[in-house]
């Protein structure tokens, strides 16, 4: 490859920072792409990288700093304007019209004023055909492969005149020889001069296809490196770098394994929970470490019944030896498993309901009597967990939707607290909670393993991991790759196996 | 009185909301009609309004159980037209009441479970299954059940007509079984188990379903609920006509209990209002139905009205109740 020093960058970034209510999502990120060029940007979940790229094809704004492109330095209002100039996206999950054409996709937003069927297949074919791709342009999107729906997107912004595209995830859904047919797609983007971004967290296929790699950590750049002067382990160490949060795990006591709880053999569901198999004892902090999209929240989600029209494909689950199958987590809570949601808002807590009546909802919920509703149970109930769990409230009939992330977070925890379960799923327990609120949870997790409850922590955050948990398990690609003693686990450890 | 509310409604009694508004301006036109309309503020006007109203409000009763639960039951009136002229025609051919009474319970109860377990179990949309299944309903009941369009209540049967003309310390029976359906609405919404579930599944159902509870045979259950008032509104509506047109399913009068729920302020998201939000909107379509029959305001024209007065209700919810997503992803980052 050219030196890219040399060539005008198709886009340059200077200093881009992204507040979302005054945090940083990113802070001063310098970074550019050169036409015919094809930069990797890698790092951990939440390090960034989305961010960066929602910056850059239009569906954000910089807080501050500066975005050059061809020359020009641009504010895009909406994805729209990107496009026009030149700037696609293909996402992981194809953003396809599922029951139109190949061709008609090929065109949507573009169609010329006047066009026949016959025409835009005749174009699509053109297309495709000038870059090998073989897609029957009169094929419904439905009825195409991943592969071949990526193949109809990144026509798709050819067709656009795109001279930057951004690939977000395209391997994740891939089989070995699509990812090889997708390589060699991107090497004829290059040939053609069109400036590419690819983000993955494969990190043998940024280091194969790409001219240079940035890492991403902490919203931060920690550097960009060139692919060919690099290692993985390099890599890795760049994209955990941090110092402080080694030995936590040694410090504190481990905790031993009390009875079995739960097994999980050789499970396969959907796509995503291929022949998972673990076990999580009574009394312990279970951890499943892993990237997102390595089956870990989906497998939650089976066990505790709460998979929605997704069964089971093989496999058994058995709680205390005894085989279970729930189809609604109806029979999971009565059964004593509660899965804690990742995603509050979605299916955590009600939004017009206060404090006390979230907390009781679940009380309620958790068993068959009383049938009549108890305001001095309710109360009672309210008072102990907001004590239990400190929740910042000026009143416990303040609404939920009115509290920081880390109350509702509580909230949330105490609605399935009350349960009293014997197992619980709390799936990325500190996601979007203030610093002090994420201790007090991991206190709370810990002071339950003390209680002699199996608890089941799904994290991507490694300090999280490091400092919660007596077992740690890695989840890759829908299977348990790797199990560690928290004593014997390090965040490079982790890593390595996190990734492929 | 303890100021117990239901949890969708907790706090709202301090603030101006749409239902004191709606209450006040219930008072207002009230009080303009009195002084403007003759024969608006007359003891047999009052008796008609008191009754058309109680049969509205027991509707709306049905309607709002519904919504809340963030279902919607658009096929109340074909069931309480239907179950109930089937009732009163078995009566006329000398089925003992308590028979004919149980069965016309039953296929109440089935259409009901019918709806729920479209809805819960099959995932259909509320609206197309209520929709379909009022149709159906209607359908099969002029088809297979009753011959004639109206029904007439046979002589006797002095039990069901004492819900239309009998009177309890001066006041007329169909305002006490409107004011009985209400209470034990309330009391069903305050106190109940299923209550407090019907207002979480409003809210979030996904949230209501990963908590445990039982989300499938709660949406069967409220649905059963809705058909047996509207059976209930059946049997006063008969009883103070002496017959049951079964035509009324093909009338406005599933718009006006939409219209009465959602401008009493029941969101139609579900999970927001109670039974007092009923009552009021209740009042204030009561009273605007009466005075615009009085007024002799034709029949298409108050449907404009109506119409007009429905969507601005829905806008008006709406832009309470909002469902952008940019609002609903506030707090995140």
């Amino acid at each position: 490859m050219n030196d890219t020093a040399m060539v005008e960058p198709a886009l340059r970034l200077r200093g881009a920072t992204k507040l979302y209510q005054g945090t940083a999502a990113i802070s001063d990120i310098d970074f550019d792409v050169a036409p015919g060029e094809v930069h990797a940007l890698v790092g951990e979940n939440g390090a960034g990288k989305s961010t960066l790229c929602k910056v850059i094809c239009g569906a954000a704004t910089l807080s501050a700093g500066e975005l050059i492109y061809e020359g020009k330095k641009r504010a895009f209002d909406s994805p729209q304007d990107a496009l026009n100039l030149g700037i696609a996206m293909v996402y992981q999950e194809t953003s396809l019209v599922p029951t139109m054409t190949a061709a008609q996709n090929i065109h949507l937003g573009r169609e010329p004023m006047f066009s026949t069927h016959k025409s835009l297949n005749i174009r699509a074919q053109h297309l495709l055909q000038s870059m090998n791709f073989s897609v029957d342009p009169k094929a419904l999107v439905s009825t195409l492969g991943t592969a071949k729906r990526q193949m109809v997107e990144i026509t798709r912004a050819i067709y656009f005149g795109a001279r930057l595209i951004i690939f977000d995830e395209p391997s994740a859904s891939l089989t070995p020889e699509e990812i090889q047919h997708l390589f060699l797609l991107i090497e004829d983007l290059r040939r053609r001069g069109v400036a590419v971004i690819y983000i993955s967290h494969a990190l043998e296929e940024a280091l194969s296809i790409a001219d240079r790699i940035t890492v991403l950590r902490d919203g931060r750049k920690v550097r960009t490196v060139r692919a060919s002067e690099t290692t993985r382990d390099e890599i890795v160490r760049m994209m955990v770098g941090r110092e402080v949060a080694r030995t936590r795990a040694s410090e504190r006591r481990i905790r031993d394994r009390g009875e079995l709880v739960l097994s999980v053999d050789n499970v396969v569901s959907g796509t995503m929970v291929r022949n998972m198999t673990f076990k999580v004892f009574a009394g312990q902090v279970t951890t499943i470490a892993g990237l997102v999209g390595s089956g870990r929240t989906e497998i939650a989600k089976v066990i505790a019944g709460a998979m929605k029209r997704r069964r089971l494909r093989g496999g058994t689950i058995k709680l205390d030896n005894r085989p279970v199958r729930y189809r609604v987590p109806t029979q999971g809570v009565r059964d004593g498993i509660v899965y804690v949601t990742e995603d509050r808002k979605m299916d955590g807590f009600f939004e017009t309901m206060s404090i006390s009546e979230n907390i009781y909802l679940g009380y309620l919920a958790g068993q068959r009597q009383p049938l009549l509703v108890s305001r001095k149970r309710e109360r009672e109930l309210a008072r102990n967990w907001s004590d239990k769990l400190q929740i910042a409230a000026i009143n416990r009939d303040a609404r939920v939707i009115e509290l920081s992330g880390g109350n509702q977070q509580k909230v949330v925890i105490a609605k399935s607290m009350v349960q009293k379960p014997k197992l619980v799923i709390f799936d990325e327990p500190t996601r979007g909670v203030d610093v002090g609120a994420i201790e007090e949870i991991h206190k709370l997790i810990g002071k339950l393993a003390d209680e002699g409850v199996a608890v089941l922590v799904i994290s991507s955050y490694l300090p999280e991991v490091l400092s919660v948990s007596d077992r740690i398990l890695v989840a890759r690609g829908g299977r348990i790759v790797e199990q560690f003693d928290a004593s014997a686990a390090t965040e490079e450890k982790i890593m390595f196996a996190a990734i492929h | 009185m303890e100021t117990v509310t239901a949890p969708g409604a907790s706090k709202v009694s301090v603030k101006i909301t749409q239902e004191w508004i709606v209450f006040a301006l219930a008072v207002v036109i009230f009080a303009l009609f009195s002084l403007i309309l003759r024969g608006f503020a007359t003891v047999d006007n009052m008796l008609a309004l008191v009754r058309n109203v109680s049969i509205l409000g027991i509707l709306s009763v049905g309607m709002a159980l519904s919504i809340l639960g963030r279902g919607i039951d658009l096929s109340i009136v074909a069931t309480m037209a239907v179950s109930v002229a089937w009732m009163i025609l078995m009566l006329g051919e000398g089925v003992a009441p308590p028979t004919a009474f149980a069965l016309a319970l039953a296929f109440v109860v089935l259409v009901g479970a019918a709806n729920g377990f479209l809805v819960a179990y099959v995932e259909i949309p509320a609206v197309f299954t209520t929709l379909a299944m009022g149709g159906l309903v209607y359908g099969l009941g002029r088809f297979a059940m009753i011959s004639v369009d109206i029904v007439n209540l046979p002589p006797g049967q002095d039990w069901l007509r004492g819900f239309g003309s009998g009177t309890l310390a001066g006041i007329p029976a169909p305002v006490i079984v409107f004011a009985v359906v209400c209470v034990v609405a309330y009391l069903f919404l305050s106190y109940a188990k299923a209550g407090r579930f019907v207002y979480a599944l409003g809210d979030n159902p996904a949230a209501a379903r990963i908590s445990g509870v039982p989300v499938r045979p709660l949406i069967v259950l409220q649905y059963v609920i809705a058909a047996l008032i509207a059976f209930c509104a059946g049997l006063v509506m008969t009883a103070n006509v002496d017959s049951m047109n079964t035509r009324i399913v093909n009338s406005t009068l599933v718009y006006d209990v939409i219209l009465v729920v959602v401008l009493g302020g029941i969101g139609l998201g579900g999970g927001k209002g109670g039974i007092r939000n009923v009552v009021v909107g209740t009042l204030l379509i009561g009273i605007l139905l009466n005075g615009m029959t009085i007024m002799n305001i034709p029949f298409l024209m108050q449907n404009i009205i109506k119409g007009i007065i429905l969507l601005a209700a829905i806008v008006a919810d709406t832009l309470l109740n909002p469902r952008d997503e940019q609002t609903s992803q506030q707090g995140d980052i």
